[in-house]
């Protein structure tokens, strides 16, 4: 029942946090500074051809001479009916724009999740199995290393090399699966020392357990002592972890998205913003905050799945 | 020993910060001016960094953009440090519906994913400070709430606290002098992470061209600039890329010493 009421209360939660996100990109495109409808021309016909007849037009076409209380209504109505205009640039519906991107967003945020844990999981139990061992402190080392680069010096990073000097890999786009290669590798390490981190700690902890010690006293090999007793106790925070991460994602994608120019819903948002395409920011920050907020959900569940005790904690 | 460790970091970083503050007064710093004739220069006597595809220096547009950055990300992280562990200190000795009330609002504001925000008020309110320190201050918190409310829980309910309470001291005196300090020494380990990942996010603007405007300096920005020359000016393109890595790296360790520090202290 109580995972019923869990359920319930975060998409409530979710529902808030894209109603509040919708209110506010509408209020800061109202205090903005400059005229929208000169920026929108500008952004569809070029500079050269942004004639004061053409701005008119596309003022009465935007409908932003009416007055701020009518279009915000207008844009709420239009939200809750899932139709979330057309973008001023292309002049596509933004529905359509965003369910493409979204698609490519979560195709590399997938793919980026697993490389990250694929080459997480072997270092971090290493790691664990043998605390304060050469692995561990190199790991100490690396991650905090890597934690301390953002992900755009990363993706240079690995643009110098294997894209100008090696030639591998092709520099932007999405044409083909070996562009996907570079900002999943960006992304991946973008997650890798919080979960070999999270990882090592687990399997340590749990090596030093009480019932590991008796598992061997029972007369269980190193092996069969962790893996039927161990790894499931492990497993715990880090799935936790895991679900949490893919949510953190969020914040890497946009950046990586923008350097690969990759057409995700990060580098939609960017685009967007740098245009001033108002309905396509309005689209992009409900659809990114509402999967924000679903992605937390489904972390949560997971973690009640797993360890029924912390129901209490999650649901307060 | 530890406590040592500590009070080395913290003297080091307040000497690194005033030399970098003071560095613009100093040096004949020119951030700004432009020369083409001279634009993408490898490193020499006037130009130790080189130049860029502008003819600027790139020595100069390092050292001006620094302190910028980081008193951005102080000023921000500060503020979030400061609201969060009021909120949480307040959450906490008040109890019942206002905890609730609170820590709903820190939830909420948990489930905003802390990015979307920066750039929503970055992109759209244009790149000065003050957006980036709204942005960050906001998306940075929640956390401070969250963590000094669990730890105030936990030190409201001693008994020093509650034999103060007998005797008849305000509440804003136990909480300054008993809850605030314990709290504060677990609240700067994340405020020293934050301050990191405030300048990670103030060079992700400036490279994604949303941040701080040009021409003024800004690590981002220049990294942004010099990369299509990538090939012919390597060196001034890595110099902004290890200014952001060598600051973010320095809060990081920093915060590692703060962390051992505050589980080493006995609590009380």
């Amino acid at each position: 029942m109580a995972v019923f009421y869990l359920i319930f209360q975060r998409l409530g939660q979710a529902a808030l946090v894209a109603f509040v996100l919708a209110t506010l990109s509408f209020v800061f495109i109202q205090i903005l500074p400059g005229d929208i409808a000169l920026r929108i021309t500008v952004a569809r016909v070029g500079i050269d051809q942004a004639s004061a007849l053409e701005v008119e037009r596309i003022r009465e076409q935007a409908s932003l001479s009416r007055p701020m209380l009518l279009q915000y209504a207008d844009w709420m109505r239009s939200v809750a009916t899932g139709n979330l205009g057309r973008s001023f640039v292309s002049d596509r519906p933004v529905s359509e724009e965003l369910v493409t991107a979204a698609g490519y967003t979560f195709r590399l945020a997938i793919i980026a999740w697993v490389l990250s844990y694929l080459i997480a999981l072997p270092i971090g139990i290493y790691a664990g199995l043998r605390p304060n061992g050469f692995l561990d402190r190199m790991t100490a080392v690396l991650g905090a290393t890597l934690a301390s680069l953002p992900s755009f010096l990363v993706g240079i990073g690995l643009i110098s090399v294997f894209v100008l000097m090696l030639r591998w890999f092709p520099p932007a786009g999405y044409r083909t699966s070996a562009h996907l290669v570079l900002p999943a590798v960006t992304l991946a390490l973008s997650l890798l020392p919080a979960s070999v981190r999270i990882i090592r700690n687990a399997v340590s902890e749990v090596r030093a357990s009480f019932y590991m010690t008796f598992a061997r006293f029972k007369g269980l090999t190193r092996f069969r002592a962790f893996r039927d007793h161990g790894v499931r106790n492990a497993a715990i925070p880090v799935v936790t972890f895991a679900a949490l991460q893919l949510a953190f994602l969020m914040d890497g994608f946009v950046v990586v998205e923008t350097l690969f120019n990759y057409p995700g819903l990060g580098e939609a948002l960017v685009k967007a913003l740098l245009a001033r395409d108002i309905p396509v920011i309005m689209g992009c920050s409900l659809v990114i905050g509402t999967l924000y907020a679903i992605v937390n959900l489904a972390a949560d569940l997971v973690v009640v799945k797993l360890d029924p005790r912390r129901m209490e904690s999650a649901v307060l | 020993m530890r406590q040592r460790t500590v009070r080395a970091w913290i003297g080091t970083s307040c000497f690194l910060g005033a030399v970098i503050i003071g560095l613009p007064f100093w040096l004949p710093l020119d951030a700004t001016s432009q020369n083409l004739q001279f634009s993408l220069q490898g490193p020499s006597w006037s130009n130790p960094l080189g130049t860029d595809h502008l003819g600027r220096d790139v020595l100069s547009r390092l050292l001006q953009g620094g302190p910028r950055s980081l008193g951005i990300a102080l000023i921000a992280v500060g503020t979030a440090t400061i609201f969060g562990t009021t909120i949480g200190l307040l959450a906490a000795y008040a109890g019942r519906w206002a905890d609730a009330l609170l820590m709903r609002l820190t939830d909420l504001m948990l489930a905003f994913p802390g990015i979307l925000l920066v750039l929503l008020l970055a992109g759209l309110l244009g790149g000065g400070p003050l957006p980036l320190i709204i942005g960050i201050a906001f998306s940075h918190w929640p956390q401070f709430a969250r963590l000094s409310r669990n730890i105030a829980i936990g030190i409201i309910q001693e008994p020093q606290v509650e034999a103060s309470q007998i005797a008849g001291l305000s509440p804003l005196l136990i909480l300054s002098r008993q809850v605030l300090p314990l709290v504060l020494q677990q609240c700067v380990v994340i405020a020293a992470l934050g301050i990191g990942s405030a300048i990670m996010t103030i060079s992700a603007l400036g490279f994604l061209g949303l941040g701080m405007q040009p021409p003024t300096p800004e690590w981002g920005a220049m990294i942004t600039e010099l990369l299509p020359y990538l090939d012919v000016a390597p060196i001034q393109v890595a110099a902004p890329c290890f200014a952001v890595f060598l600051t973010v790296l320095w809060f990081t360790l920093m915060s590692q010493a703060l962390a051992d520090q505050a589980a080493n202290r006995v609590p009380t």
